[in-house]
């Protein structure tokens, strides 16, 4: 198949094209090439630059997940709490689950309640003392760590800290 | 490579495209001022492109927009990009102009050349639709208030106005049903709008040929690849090497949020509307629709029928005196109403200026009322300073009040403010949205927070505070150092009379000494 040929393209005389002619013309396909592919090529890298403009995580905030009094030994509760955080131009206000975990004396940590395989959010099974995850049966013990099922590894760590004794602050 | 190309030829035809597309015959002669379309394909390629990333994340609602575009701006590409689609369309209406002085002095408008003339002015307005609409964009103040007068203007079109002013608000005020409609004017219509009629204008210009030089020359015809094509190439690769500098150097400003509130804010339009803009105010009162709708009308009305007007054979300008004479005048009276709107165009006044006492006075409450506890750099928060709110007045005096009715469970509980204090804070935060905090000397600060407090209840200071006590704006002039300070501390002591209360027990000596001093300096 062919496109119909230009009308007037006879108009055009043969003789133009050679020798000193022809030598010009090289040159100009090659200047007009070369300048029309910077042009693109220059437009696509800040176009391109400005499309995958790199997430950048916000700085992880204290917030207040409870007091140490409500909590009962190696027994994980968990805290949804809401927090605000920057989602490009639009600030958020997030709800989150985390576990807070204490061991009776000095030691507190709390976990991340998503499950690290495709990301259900893990509840803590009292009776079997053991986090499970509803969606591809995943399990893990009070630290965490998985005992069974497809997640790739333990549940995140969200830093935590016990504040002037009484109140509990995970970072987020 | 060769049977690749074949092959993709058997296929689509490619090479007949691209010669059909590239080689065309341009009549011998033909130069430089031809390049002027060719600078306009790229400038629209350019704010296409440019346009349609900048949607990745603009959002168009009055809550978000301004945020968005100060996302946007916040890295070196977003100001670029931003930069290339803002000064774009200056380059855009310059070489548009451009472009029709060459139409208009070689008279290539003449038959059969009449459709391409037209498509080309509808293209011309498509363009200052573009404008326009993109101006609203960034719900700055500036887009705010331009976009303001612009409907107002369309209000004043004879018989149906109203409906035209409504059809562009498209709510009951301009909001956010302006403001999506306005995006998708933009974003939508006027692209699907203007595609349409570059075809059409090039499908036009194809059919007929170029016109060429006024007079013409001996020799062959050339093709347009890459004789003419080298010479347009050239000229774009200077007009976009002169964009990109002007992206680079100035980012494009972004004044503070839109507020309708403001009542001291004096719209601009964008400087290619300036004329319009100055023409107006030739034609004050009810002869405004002649400013802003006859004159323009009539304009418009004789470049359509231009073709039409000049029907001689002859292209060469110096053979069309008339025509090419009444548009030298035409063009020199927008240049000219261009530049004395440049030059009338409102001043603003030095930052420390617009500030007034109780927006000053509203900083020192905030960092006493524990704003800072959450708005700091590592509070759960950002700092008052760091990002201008876009919250409006309600919102914020709510918030200050309450900050848990915000954030429940996650603040601490507010320290009671009273209701004066409450509204220095919400104009300082106002005030910083729009502006950053210019710094003022320490006895300024400690006067405005003790004005704040006590005296604007009763006394003005530039505009603002209650009417039953005198203005005090300009009484450094008439009064001493020593008497404010009697006054202040004991005015029965002063004048018996005197219905102001004493404020020797609420203010310490030091605050004493700072408002008397600062009432003193008001000349
Ligand atoms: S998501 Fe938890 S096991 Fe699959």
């Amino acid at each position: 198949m062919d496109w119909p040929p230009f009308p007037c393209a006879a108009g055009m005389a043969p003789g133009s094209q050679k020798g000193f002619a022809m030598h010009r013309r090289r040159a100009l396909v090659l200047f007009v090439n070369s300048v029309v592919a910077l042009i693109g090529g220059g437009l696509s890298a800040i176009l391109g630059a400005f499309a995958l403009r790199p997430y950048k995580g916000a700085e992880g905030r204290w917030v207040r997940a409870g007091a140490l009094a409500d909590l009962t030994p190696h027994v994980p509760v968990a805290r949804v709490l809401a927090i605000s955080r920057q989602d490009g131009w639009y600030r958020e206000r997030a709800r989150e689950t985390v576990f807070l975990v204490w061991d009776g004396g000095k030691a507190l940590h709390a976990l991340s309640a998503t499950c690290t395989h495709l990301g259900c959010q893990v509840r803590w099974d009292v009776a079997a003392t053991r986090f499970r995850c509803p969606c591809h049966g995943g399990v893990f013990d009070a630290q965490g760590n998985v005992v069974s099922g497809p997640p790739p590894r333990p549940l995140a760590r969200v830093e935590a800290r016990v504040d002037g004794g009484e109140g509990v602050l995970v970072r987020l | 490579m060769k049977r690749a190309f074949d092959w993709l030829q058997s296929r689509t035809g490619f090479r007949g495209a691209r010669h059909a597309l590239l080689d065309e015959p341009l009549p011998p002669g033909t130069g430089w001022f031809f390049t002027l379309g060719s600078v306009l394909l790229a400038l629209l390629a350019v704010q296409l492109l440019t346009g349609a990333f900048l949607t990745l994340y603009y959002a168009p609602t009055p809550d978000h927009a301004y945020d968005s575009v100060r996302f946007i701006i916040g890295t070196v590409p977003g100001r670029l990009v931003r930069g290339l689609h803002h000064y774009g369309a200056s380059f855009l209406v310059v070489a548009l102009v451009l472009h029709m002085v060459r139409v208009v002095a070689f008279g290539s408008y003449k038959a059969p050349r009449e459709a391409t003339w037209l498509s080309g002015l509808a293209l011309f307005g498509l363009v200052l639709a573009f404008s326009l609409t993109g101006y609203l964009l960034p719900w700055d103040q500036r887009a705010y208030w331009a976009t303001v007068v612009t409907i107002n203007i369309a209000r004043l079109t004879p018989l149906g106005g109203d409906v035209v002013a409504g059809l562009l608000q498209g709510g009951a005020a301009i909001g956010a049903l302006t403001l999506t409609r306005w995006y998708s004017f933009h974003v939508i219509f006027l692209p699907a709008g203007l595609v349409a009629l570059i075809v059409l204008h090039l499908v036009l210009m194809r059919r007929h040929g170029i016109s060429g030089p006024v007079r013409s020359h001996a020799g062959d015809a050339t093709a347009f690849y890459p004789w003419q094509a080298a010479r347009d190439t050239a000229v774009i690769a200077v007009v976009l090497v002169a964009l990109c500098v002007f992206a680079w150097n100035g980012p494009p400003p972004l004044e503070g949020p839109a507020d309708p509130s403001d009542s001291t804010y004096i719209p601009r339009p964008e400087w290619y509307f300036l004329g319009l803009f100055q023409l107006l105010k030739y034609f004050p009162g009810r002869w405004e629709v002649v400013g802003a709708m006859v004159v323009p009308g009539v304009v418009v009305a004789l470049l359509v029928l231009l073709p039409w007007l000049d029907r001689g054979p002859s292209r060469d300008p110096r053979r069309r005196p008339l025509v090419v004479g009444a548009f030298a005048v035409g063009f020199a009276a927008v240049v000219g109403l261009t530049a004395l709107g440049w030059r009338d165009r409102p001043q603003t006044a030095a930052a420390a200026q617009t500030w007034t006492l109780r927006e000053i006075g509203g900083r020192r409450m905030s960092q006493a009322s524990g704003c800072a506890k959450c708005h700091s750099p590592d509070g759960i928060a950002d700092p008052l300073e760091a990002a201008p709110s876009t919250r409006g007045p309600e919102w914020l005096a709510g918030h200050v009040v309450d900050p848990e009715m915000i954030a429940p469970g996650l603040r601490e509980p507010p320290a009671p403010a009273a209701e004066r204090e409450v509204a220095a804070i919400v104009a300082y935060v106002r005030k910083l949205s729009r502006q950053a905090y210019p710094g003022f000397a320490a006895e300024t600060e400690t006067a405005a927070t003790i004005y704040a407090r006590h005296c604007i209840g009763c006394h003005v200071i530039d505009g603002e505070g209650g009417k039953d006590g005198p203005e005090l704006s300009h009484i450094g002039a008439k009064r001493d150092l020593a008497y404010f300070t009697r006054l202040i501390a004991d005015p029965e002591a002063v004048n018996p009379d005197a219905e102001m209360p004493g404020f020797r027990s609420r203010l310490s000596d030091a605050d004493l000494k700072a408002i008397a001093a600062y009432l003193e300096s008001r000349k």
